[in-house]
C-alpha cells in the first residue's frame, strides 16, 4: 500500500446537535416536497402546510434549546452564537406565520403546495446559513440558498402577471446584488489573504491593509451586495415592485425575514471581520443608512397601495437598523436585534391584515380596501392600527424601545447625528403610517350617509349621485392625486387591476376605481371569508408587540445575551 | 498594487485590440458571397432567423438540464471513491446522504413527469 492510500485524511468534526436546526429545515424540507407529491388533495393541502410548521417549529425548538453554547460549527464555517439563534427563532417564526398566511392563498394551489412550502424550508435554512456564516464562502453559499427560493417563491402565483413580473424583476437585481457581493467577497480574499471571519479580523487589524484600494473596493462591493438585499437606498429600487406583486404571505415573509436574514450578516462581517477599519466604512455607511431613511420615508408618502407603502417603510426601517452596524459597539448589536425582534412582529401584524383585506374586499392592497375596518372589523382594525403606531414609534409599543435603543446606541458612541436623523426620519414617518390609521378609523363621507338612510346591505343611493361625495372619497383613497404624476403610480394601477381581475372571478370590472369603490360598500359584507388564522395572525403580533412594548425586560435580556456573545469589543 | 494588474491590463488591451481588427479586416477584405448555409450558425441545432409562431420542444432542455444536474452531482462521488479507506466511516456517512438528496430530487423529477417525453 503506497503512502497516499494509507495516509489518513483528517475528517471535519461535525457538531450535529449545533447544526441541529439546519438538519431539521433541510430534512424538513425533502419531507415536504416528496409529500407533496401525493394524490391525495387532502393530504397535499392540510399535511404539507402542518409539517412545513412542525420542522419550523422543531428547528425553532433546537436553536432554542442551544442558547449560550455559541458554538463554532464545521470548522468554523458556522458560528451558532446567540445571535444566530435568536435569528434562527425569528426566521422559524417568521416562517410559521407565513405558512398561516398562505393556508388559504392562491399561490400555493398555483404553484403546486409541496413545492411551495419545500421552497420557503429552504429558504429558511438559507437565512439561518447566512446569518450565522463565519466564513465568506458560507456567507455567499447562505446568501444563495436565502435567494433562489425567494425569486421562485416570488413568482409562484403563477395566474398572475405581476406576480411573474415580479419574480422577474427579483431574480435580475438579485443577481446583480449577488455579482457585486461575489466581487467584493473575491477582492476582500484578495486583500486579506483569508475567507475566515477572525482571520480576516487578524489581517485587519494589523494595520498594513487600512487604506488599500483592493481592501476599500472589496467593502464597498459586499456592502452594496448585501445592500441589494437589505434593500438599503439607492439599491432598493426593485423593492416596492416586487413587494407588490409577490403574493402577500411572500412579500409579509421577504418583508421580515430577508432583511433580517441580510442585517445579521452585515453586522457580523463588518463588527466582527473587518471591525478594524471601522473608520473607513462607517462614514460610507452613515451616509447610506441617512439617504435610506430620507428616501423609504418620502417614498412612502404618495402611494396608495399599502404593500408599496410597507416596502418603502420597509426601506426607512433599514435605514434605521443600519445604525446599529455603524455604531459598532455591543449596545448597537443589542439594539439591532431587538429592533430585529420588533421589526417582525410589527410587519407581520400589518401584512396579515392586508391579507385579510384581500381576499375580503377584491380591492387588493389598496388603501380603500381598509377603510371602514374599525367600524365593521376591530379584529383586522386594532392589529394594523397598532402596527402602524408601532412603526412609527408611538410609546407603549416595541417600536418606541426599538428606536430609543438605537438611539441610545447611536448617542453612547459618538454618533449623536444618527440619532437625530431617526427622530426625524420617523416624525416623517407619521405622515404615512398614520393616513392608514385615518383610513381604518374614520368613515368616509357616503358610508355615514348611506349608514343613515338605508338598510345594510342595500345600494347606497347617494353614492355615484352626488359628485362631491366620489371626491372625497377619491382624495381619501389617495389614488388619484398620486394616479397620473409619477410612472412607478401609473404601473401600479395597471398591476392592480390586473391582480384585482386575475383573483376576483365575480367582480371582472375594467373602468376602474369609481366601481371598484362602489363594491367596496356594496360588497364588502357579502364577501366575508372565513380566515380565523389570519386574523390570529394579526391580533397574536399585535398583542406582542403591546405586550413587549409595555414590559419590554425579557426581550432586552435576550438582546443583552445576543450582544455579550458576539464579537470581541472591549 | 495596481502595478501588479498590468499584465491583465495589457492582455485585455491586446486581445480586444486584436479581436477587433480581425473583425473589421474580414469585413474589409473578404470577398462576399451569399451562400444559404453561411447564414446558419451551425450544422446543427435551431435555425437562426424563426418566426413568429416557431415551437420548439422544451422537453429537449428539460431532459437535458436534468441530465447535466445528475451528471455531474454523481461526479462528486469521485473523490470519495479514490480516498475510500482513507475518510473511513465518514465517507459513507456523506455519501449516504449526499445520495438519499438526490434521490429526493429524483424521485420528485420522476412523479412530476418530467422525465416524459411529450
Amino acid at each position: 500500500m503506497n503512502a497516499i492510500l494509507a495516509a489518513t485524511v483528517k475528517t471535519p468534526d461535525i457538531d450535529w446537535g449545533a447544526l441541529g436546526p439546519l438538519i431539521a429545515l433541510t430534512v424538513g424540507a425533502c419531507v415536504v416536497l416528496m409529500t407533496g407529491l401525493l394524490r391525495s388533495p387532502a393530504a397535499r393541502t392540510n399535511l404539507v402546510p402542518a409539517l412545513a410548521t412542525l420542522t419550523l417549529i422543531v428547528a425553532g425548538a433546537l436553536a432554542i434549546g442551544q442558547w449560550d453554547s455559541n458554538a463554532d460549527v464545521l470548522e468554523e464555517a458556522l458560528r451558532m452564537d446567540n445571535l444566530a439563534l435568536a435569528m434562527t427563532v425569528l426566521f422559524c417564526f417568521a416562517g410559521v406565520l407565513t405558512v398561516a398566511l398562505s393556508l388559504r392563498d392562491l399561490a400555493p394551489r398555483d404553484a403546486g403546495h409541496g413545492e411551495y412550502y419545500a421552497l420557503l424550508l429552504v429558504a429558511v435554512m438559507g437565512m439561518v446559513v447566512l446569518a450565522s456564516a463565519q466564513n465568506l464562502v458560507t456567507v455567499f453559499l447562505g446568501f444563495e440558498v436565502l435567494s433562489i427560493p425567494l425569486y421562485v417563491l416570488c413568482a409562484t402565483h403563477l395566474s398572475s402577471e405581476g406576480s411573474l413580473e415580479s419574480g422577474l424583476k427579483y431574480l435580475i437585481i438579485g443577481s446583480v446584488g449577488s455579482a457585486c457581493l461575489l466581487y467584493g467577497l473575491a477582492l476582500l480574499y484578495g486583500a486579506t489573504g483569508a475567507t475566515d471571519f477572525d482571520a480576516i479580523a487578524q489581517a485587519v487589524g494589523g494595520g498594513e491593509i487600512r487604506g488599500d484600494v483592493l481592501f476599500l473596493s472589496a467593502l464597498a462591493l459586499i456592502l452594496t451586495g448585501l445592500a441589494f438585499k437589505a434593500s438599503v437606498a439607492p439599491f432598493h429600487q426593485w423593492t416596492p415592485d416586487v413587494y407588490e406583486g409577490a403574493p402577500t404571505p411572500v412579500t409579509a415573509f421577504m418583508a421580515v425575514a430577508t432583511k433580517a436574514a441580510a442585517l445579521a450578516i452585515i453586522v457580523r462581517l463588518f463588527d466582527v471581520a473587518v471591525v478594524g477599519a471601522v473608520d473607513d466604512w462607517a462614514p460610507a455607511m452613515a451616509a447610506l443608512a441617512v439617504i435610506t431613511m430620507l428616501v423609504g420615508n418620502v417614498g412612502a408618502i404618495g402611494q396608495s397601495s399599502v404593500k408599496r407603502m410597507l416596502a418603502y417603510s420597509s426601506v426607512a426601517q433599514a435605514g434605521y437598523m443600519l445604525v446599529g452596524v455603524i455604531v459598532s459597539t455591543r449596545l448597537g448589536v443589542q439594539a439591532l436585534t431587538f429592533y430585529l425582534v420588533a421589526y417582525v412582529l410589527m410587519n407581520m401584524a400589518a401584512f396579515a391584515v392586508i391579507v385579510a383585506r384581500e381576499r375580503e374586499t377584491g380591492l387588493g392592497d389598496d388603501i380603500s380596501a381598509l377603510r371602514g375596518l374599525g367600524a365593521e372589523r376591530p379584529t383586522l382594525a386594532w392589529p394594523i392600527t397598532i402596527a402602524m403606531l408601532a412603526l412609527a414609534g408611538f410609546p407603549a409599543t416595541m417600536g418606541f424601545w426599538g428606536k430609543i435603543y438605537l438611539i441610545d446606541a447611536a448617542v453612547d458612541n459618538g454618533w449623536a447625528w444618527l440619532g437625530v436623523a431617526i427622530v426625524l426620519g420617523s416624525s416623517l414617518s407619521l405622515v404615512y403610517y398614520l393616513r392608514v390609521v385615518a383610513a381604518v378609523w374614520m368613515p368616509s363621507l357616503e358610508s355615514s350617509v348611506a349608514v343613515a338612510a338605508r338598510p345594510a346591505g342595500a345600494r347606497p343611493i347617494m353614492a355615484g349621485a352626488s359628485p362631491e361625495a366620489d371626491d372625497v372619497a377619491d382624495t381619501r383613497a389617495g389614488a388619484v392625486p398620486a394616479g397620473g404624476d409619477t410612472p412607478t403610480a401609473s404601473t401600479a394601477r395597471g398591476t392592480h387591476e390586473e391582480r384585482t381581475d386575475a383573483d376576483i372571478g365575480d367582480g371582472r370590472d375594467p373602468s376602474g376605481r369609481d366601481r371598484a369603490a362602489d363594491r367596496d360598500h356594496v360588497g364588502r359584507d357579502h364577501r366575508h371569508v372565513h380566515q380565523p388564522e389570519v386574523v390570529l395572525v394579526a391580533v397574536a403580533c399585535a398583542a406582542a408587540v403591546l405586550l413587549l412594548g409595555v414590559f419590554p425586560d425579557p426581550l432586552f435580556d435576550v438582546a443583552r445575551d445576543v450582544g455579550e456573545a458576539f464579537g470581541n469589543f472591549d | 498594487m495596481i502595478r501588479s494588474y498590468l499584465p491583465a491590463l495589457v492582455f485585455v488591451v491586446l486581445g480586444s485590440g486584436v479581436g477587433i481588427a480581425f473583425a473589421v479586416l474580414n469585413g474589409l477584405l473578404g470577398r462576399k458571397r451569399a451562400v444559404a448555409a453561411k447564414s446558419d450558425p451551425y450544422e446543427c441545432g435551431l435555425p437562426s432567423d424563426v418566426q413568429n409562431g416557431f415551437r420548439f420542444g422544451i422537453s429537449f432542455y428539460l431532459i437535458a438540464m436534468l441530465f447535466i444536474l445528475f451528471d455531474i452531482e454523481v461526479l462528486f462521488l469521485y473523490p470519495v471513491a479514490i480516498q475510500l479507506e482513507a475518510f473511513g466511516v465518514f465517507a459513507l456517512v456523506e455519501t449516504i446522504i449526499f445520495v438519499v438528496l438526490l434521490m429526493v430530487a429524483f424521485v420528485y423529477v420522476w412523479r412530476r413527469g418530467a422525465l416524459e417525453w411529450k
